[in-house]
């Protein structure tokens, strides 16, 4: 196994004194949430840093050292992009009409492919785990996401297996699922027509880029000096700044969030991490732009400060709908919508609570549907059991074989329980 | 109860708090025994069934199983990344293992007691487990929208 050593800070290095899988394994995970702590940032951008980066990837590409325009948010960047014109021409290239070569392309193409190559080489240094490309899950895959990975190691999984469930899945499900999309979403046009520009994503590129620099920074993958070289200008990027968009002779780029706000994911046993806050943005710049999610669901503003059942009703994302319902309570929200009640039967193992199955008419969500409404089994700190809604198939019309079905169980089975706490 | 157990027959939830280290929260009562159920039983979010009462779900021959430490495995956390469900033992007389095949992809895994063990948590408080091998399963909603199975976990 080789690995790069440069002289360049960024660089993946390798710390040879590694010896078992163990410490290998601690390593990555202090850096994987590493990297998570870049991807969440709050620090104002390393300009230098940034502008350096940006000028190496703009030399790979064989293009000159642009001329920068700083914008507090990416919700600046239309504006910017507009007025930047034409260096922010459309990157789509049709096959037709593309240049032959690569330096008639525009930059944001140029960069585009420059990574895209990049990551297919890399791709080829790494060992992912074998069943991976066949798309298959094997039951340890499932267990492996349900345990630390310490705990992992000792269950006799390959490290390389390990990392990949402790590494990789970790901060791809951070990323990918969390503030990429919700910061789209909330900040940039979503009219269907193409924005203008090509958006490179920054600190919210730390889960392919921190990826490649933990495998080897544990020793378990070597890239061409070359590789490792333009890795770092992208890791550079990612622990510098915010999101960024290349032009011919102009370079956009935002600033990162003053303030972000996540929870863990629940279950998750490798640091994965999502967007949340109960009562303000989870996501805020400093020029007032604002992204809301609750539990890792974006959703608009009216959903966190001022949810009712008209605005749910309007609503047509189903996860912004069920955040909101959550947001005024599910009896709150039964009463109000009026939901017609199918069944009604005690609780098996919660005495004197009765489980509620609702019909959910088409009109009311553009779906039919069923909600079991349930009651813990334990009281709250204010002597209340909370109650709380499940969305359940639209086939099930008896209230046991909706709990049953939430546990996998059919409603002879779940009819059999002794005691709910 | 088989005969052997070391467990007292009366545990309130103040002794498997003080044998555990694992705290509840200040408003459970704390003094009155917990209940050892032998059947079906759910706490929160999860739920504990009898192997024998699945059909289809199995543990591989060459599952690995952990002996259950006296400060408990931790099964699953909340929704806020507190609150964990854990299962606590006396030590030697509780194993675990995750590799249980499950269809329903709802499990988190399989114990095997021989002695009373518990489940605790800080919100739902404890509960006990007669001596038998369950499956512990997880709880799932319906989601029209994300999923690989078009349904979603339930976190409390």
């Amino acid at each position: 196994m080789t690995a790069v050593t440069t002289a360049r800070g960024a660089s993946p290095r390798f710390d040879s004194s590694l010896s078992s899988s163990l410490d290998r394994l601690s390593l990555a995970v202090a850096l994987r949430d590493e990297w998570l702590g870049h991807a969440f940032s709050t620090l104002p951008a390393d300009r230098p840093a940034a502008e350096a980066a940006v000028t190496g990837l703009y030399r790979l590409a064989g293009a000159p050292p642009p001329r920068f325009v700083w914008i507090p948010s990416p919700a600046a960047a239309p504006p910017a992009l507009q007025a930047g014109q034409p260096a922010f021409a459309r990157p789509r290239l049709r096959a037709a009409e593309a240049p032959a070569r690569r330096d008639g392309w525009p930059v944001p193409s140029r960069l585009a492919s420059l990574q895209s190559a990049l990551r297919t080489r890399l791709d080829r240094r790494i060992r992912r785990p074998a069943h991976l490309w066949r798309g298959q899950r094997p039951p340890w895959y499932h267990a492996a996401h349900t345990m630390a990975a310490e705990e992992g190691l000792h269950e006799g999984y390959a490290l390389r297996d390990i990392l990949w469930t402790a590494v990789h899945d970790p901060l791809a499900a951070t990323l990918l699922d969390g503030p990429r999309p919700a910061i789209r979403t909330a900040l940039l046009p979503s009219d269907g027509t193409e924005p203008l520009g090509l958006t490179f994503h920054g600190q919210h590129d730390a889960h392919w880029i921190g990826h490649y620099d933990i495998l080897a920074r544990t020793g378990l993958a070597g890239y061409p000096a070359a590789d490792a070289r333009q890795l770092a200008l992208w890791a550079g990027l990612a622990r510098s700044a915010g999101w960024w968009w290349p032009g011919d002779g102009v370079c956009v780029v935002a600033e990162r969030p003053a303030e972000v706000h996540t929870e863990p994911l629940p279950g998750a046993r490798h640091g994965e991490r999502r967007l949340h806050h109960p009562d303000r943005p989870a996501v805020r710049w400093s020029d007032g732009a604002e992204v809301h999610a609750l539990h890792g669901t974006a959703v608009p503003r009216w959903a966190v400060t001022d949810p009712t059942v008209a605005r749910i009703h309007r609503e047509p994302n189903v996860e912004v709908r069920r955040c909101a319902i959550e947001r005024i309570g599910w009896d709150t929200y039964i009463e109000e919508a009026g939901l017609h009640l199918l069944a009604k039967a005690p609780d098996p193992g919660n005495a004197g609570s009765h489980l509620h199955l609702y019909h959910v008419p088409r009109r009311v969500w553009g779906t039919p549907g069923r909600v079991l409404l349930v009651v813990n089994g334990s009281v709250e700190p204010d002597g209340r059991r909370r109650r709380y809604g499940l969305s359940v198939p639209a086939d099930i019309d008896d209230p046991v074989a909706a709990a049953g079905w939430s546990y996998g169980l059919s409603g002879p089975q779940y009819a059999r329980l002794a005691r709910r706490t | 109860m088989k005969t052997h157990t070391t467990t007292p027959a009366a545990v309130t939830l103040a002794d498997l708090t003080a044998r555990t280290g694992l705290d509840v929260l200040a408003h459970l009562e704390r003094e009155v025994t917990i209940p050892v159920v032998a059947g079906l039983q759910a706490q929160g979010d999860l739920i504990v069934v009898p192997l024998a009462l699945l059909d289809g779900v199995t543990v591989p021959r060459h599952a690995r199983w952990a002996a259950v430490p006296a400060g408990g495995v931790e099964l699953l956390r909340g929704a806020a990344g507190g609150n964990p469900h854990s299962l606590v033992a006396d030590p030697g007389t509780c194993r675990w293992s995750r590799r249980v095949n499950d269809p329903q992809r709802l499990a988190l895994g399989v114990l095997d007691a021989a002695a009373v063990a518990y489940l605790i948590h800080p919100e739902h408080g404890g509960t006990g487990i007669a001596p038998g091998t369950y499956v512990i399963r997880r709880q799932r909603e319906r989601s029209e929208s994300t999923g690989r199975f078009g349904n979603r976990f339930i976190a409390d």
